[in-house]
């Protein structure tokens, strides 16, 4: 009797976490598998056309231009946001002055908002009148403008590295400092002693005592990367011929403007699935290494 | 007592129902119209309607052009929607088609002004033999040449080309001046853009781009094949400024009023700003011409307004809609501010008189096309979409142009059977 009246006492306590999960996680996502097995625009009424959308997606050759696109970003803008990120955050570690104004500075783009960097560095690789190509050209680096959107996707790409790097690396640098503090100082004075350089130090104490942050770090670029849309919204707009609309871009355009939200939730889906397997690959590995 | 009490009520329910009653007639009648169409004509409209009807003025909200159909779609969803929209006609059929807009042909079957309307607006705004909209204001197309660039490479500034053919011999003569001047322009990133400047070239040789519906054949006539031949050899021959291959349309009304650019295809609406741009520069106005010489078109484009379901004063904007049609409204208000007028019986007037470059531009509503599809966006305007994917294979790949045509018939064919 007395267990049976906490366990309900212990579901009240639950009750609103439990609400809250309910309303605004399971139903969204259950009305959006629901939704995916229809061919459902908001202007017509829907039609239950089973996994027509996934197969629909299957054969789309742009599901996979994008979704290839999307994965060669994240796989270019990962390590360079973590080997950049870890050794700014290595060079800034230290408690002076300067050093906490550098970490300052490095952070400060975190809290701009994305579309707001990235029309600012739309602007920046601007043929005509951008910073980038003056300068580039001034420093006899090149001799004429590049068209940074718009002709060449990998182009296109690493512009939009460049300003994501901008944009974010100060978040993995704040991330990797107080991983860093966390360690005893005594370790690394005890290294010293026996003699231990600089870089010997860091392999051997602080990467191994800071790899659950780099997996933190990690997973997050990971899984922003995948979900990569405003920076090509705004600056390449999927141009040249979608090569650059990555796998979010192309479930915003067949959902909103093509009004096809049956397919964009399918489309969404599969996304979803294929950044659970990467979180559980990369969590499995991560387990693997520390055994 | 009895009498009092009742009295009393009847007075205290009568000043109850007034105070609702007042404020929902005072109330202001709810509009939304895209914004990065011509939004000076259309504030200036409103503004004309708010003066002679301070009892039912317009509240205007602008919605950003791209995200216009969804908004609409979630507020008809939701079934918040406002008093009457203007909307990219191009859009008219989708949501006609979807049951979505009301029915006003019992209403205005009378008007006289609905004779001489742009008929490419008429098209769009009608569906099944019903007429769901009305023009809120058209832009058209036409060739705009730089005589001033005309004149430096020895080229006669009185006689604009007239075929592709004369197009390609006069961009070379303009590029052949050097610095930063180029003869011709073709925006590469904006499907929009080629659609309303491209377009024209392909119907003026006689071939027909959109798929009406699904059994309708996309992109059909060897227009298309010369059209996409022609411009390949222009950006070749490098008549076209390399950085035209990213313009996605938000630089494209700026391009020809720089003064480097010799010839190009652009709106009626490049007269005014053109001039405020580079007020010294002189420029005239032809048609945009087809393969052979006399062939010629223009895409009579902007937008229709409509009622969307739903809407709570369709009488008023009924009204409304009288109002943008009135002769008065025409002359005193599109023709002053020298846009088109979109009853074609009022390009005779005084602004349009003591302008001639408008006189010249009012020649293409004439000639102009609009496409009629239920799909437009997915099809033609979007960046994603087969037809700005044909035109860049063509402009910039070396891809043989009868596959790059075929394979975009399949993609247009496949979006119009869904």
């Amino acid at each position: 009797m007395h267990s049976k009246t906490s366990s309900y006492v212990g579901l009240l306590y639950v009750a609103p976490a439990l609400a809250f999960v309910l309303t605004f996680t399971v139903y969204p996502l259950a009305q959006m598998v629901w939704m995916s097995l229809h061919n459902w625009s908001l202007i017509a009424p829907k039609k239950y056309i089973g996994f027509g959308n996934f197969v629909k997606a299957w054969n789309d050759p742009q599901v996979w231009t994008s979704l290839e696109f999307t994965l060669k970003y994240t796989l270019f803008i990962t390590p360079i946001l973590m080997i950049l990120g870890y050794l700014i955050a290595l060079l800034t570690a230290e408690n002076s002055p300067m050093r906490q104004f550098t970490r300052s500075v490095v952070f400060a783009p975190v809290v701009i908002g994305l579309g707001a960097s990235s029309l600012l560095w739309y602007w920046l690789f601007s043929y005509d009148f951008g910073l980038i190509n003056r300068a580039l050209i001034d420093l006899g680096l090149i001799t004429r403008p590049v068209v940074w959107f718009g002709a060449d996707a990998d182009i296109s790409m690493w512009a939009v590295i460049v300003s994501i790097v901008w944009k974010v690396i100060g978040f993995g640098t704040i991330l990797f400092v107080a991983a860093i503090h966390a360690i005893p100082g005594e370790i690394g004075e005890a290294a010293m002693v026996d003699g231990a350089s600089y870089w010997q130090r860091v392999r051997a104490i602080t990467l191994p005592l800071t790899a659950k942050t780099i997996l933190l770090v990690t997973l997050v670029s990971v899984i922003g990367s995948l979900l990569a849309f405003d920076q090509f919204y705004i600056m390449t707009a999927g141009q040249p011929r979608n090569l650059t609309a990555t796998s979010v871009f192309l479930i915003y355009l067949n959902s909103f403007p093509y009004l096809k939200l049956g397919y964009g939730a399918a489309l969404s889906l599969i996304l979803a699935g294929i950044i659970l397997v990467c979180t559980f690959l990369q969590m499995l590995l991560s387990r693997r290494s520390h055994a | 007592m009895s009498l009092q009490i009742s009295t009393r009520y009847r007075s205290a329910l009568a000043g109850l129902l007034a105070m609702v009653a007042l404020p929902a007639m005072a109330e202001d009648l709810q509009m939304w119209e895209r914004s990065g169409g011509n939004a000076g004509m259309v504030d200036a409209l409103v503004a004309a309607w708010n003066e002679k009807n301070p009892d039912r003025k317009i509240n205007l909200t602008y919605i950003p052009h791209t995200d216009m159909v969804p908004k609409i779609a979630q507020a008809i969803a939701s079934g918040e929607v406002p008093d009457l929209m203007g909307m990219d006609l191009i859009y008219g059929p989708q949501f006609e088609a979807a049951g979505q807009l009301v029915d006003i042909t019992d209403k205005v079957k009378d008007w006289p002004e609905l004779k001489t309307a742009v008929q490419g607006h008429m098209t769009v705004s009608t569906y099944e033999g019903r007429l769901y909209g009305v023009p809120l204001y058209a832009d058209v197309s036409a060739l705009f040449y730089n005589k001033d660039l005309f004149r430096k490479a020895g080229l006669d500034p009185e006689k604009p080309p007239t075929s592709l053919a004369e197009i390609r011999e006069y961009a070379d003569k303009i590029t052949a001046l050097g610095g930063d001047v180029k003869g011709y322009f073709l925006p590469g990133s904006c499907a929009g853009c080629n659609i309303f400047t491209v377009g024209p070239l392909m119907w003026a040789s006689g071939a027909t781009i959109e798929p009406r519906d699904a059994n309708d054949e996309p992109l059909q006539g060897d227009g298309v094949k010369e059209v996409l031949q022609w411009a390949r050899d222009m950006i070749k021959a490098g008549n076209v400024h390399e950085d035209a291959r990213a313009e996605t349309g938000e630089t494209f009304h700026l391009r020809f009023g720089s003064g480097k650019i010799g010839m190009m295809g652009t709106g009626n609406f490049n007269i005014t700003l053109a001039k405020e741009q580079n007020p010294s520069m002189d420029f005239g106005i032809a048609l945009l011409p087809g393969v052979k010489s006399g062939q010629v078109s223009s895409f009579a484009g902007g937008d229709i307004v409509a009622i969307p379901m739903g809407s709570k004063r369709i009488d008023d904007a009924i009204d409304f809609m009288k109002f943008l049609l009135s002769d008065e409204t025409q002359v005193e208000v599109y023709a002053k501010m020298l846009n088109m007028t979109t009853r074609g019986d009022m390009t005779e007037n005084k602004y349009f008189q003591a302008e001639p470059k408008v006189q010249q531009v009012a020649k293409a509503i004439a000639v102009a096309e609009t496409p009629y599809t239920l799909k437009f966006f997915e099809l033609i305007n979007s960046p994603q979409g087969p037809w700005l994917q044909m035109l860049q294979r063509a402009y910039y790949e070396d891809t043989d142009l009868d596959t790059i045509i075929s394979e975009a018939k399949a993609q247009m064919k496949a979006i119009a059977a869904e």
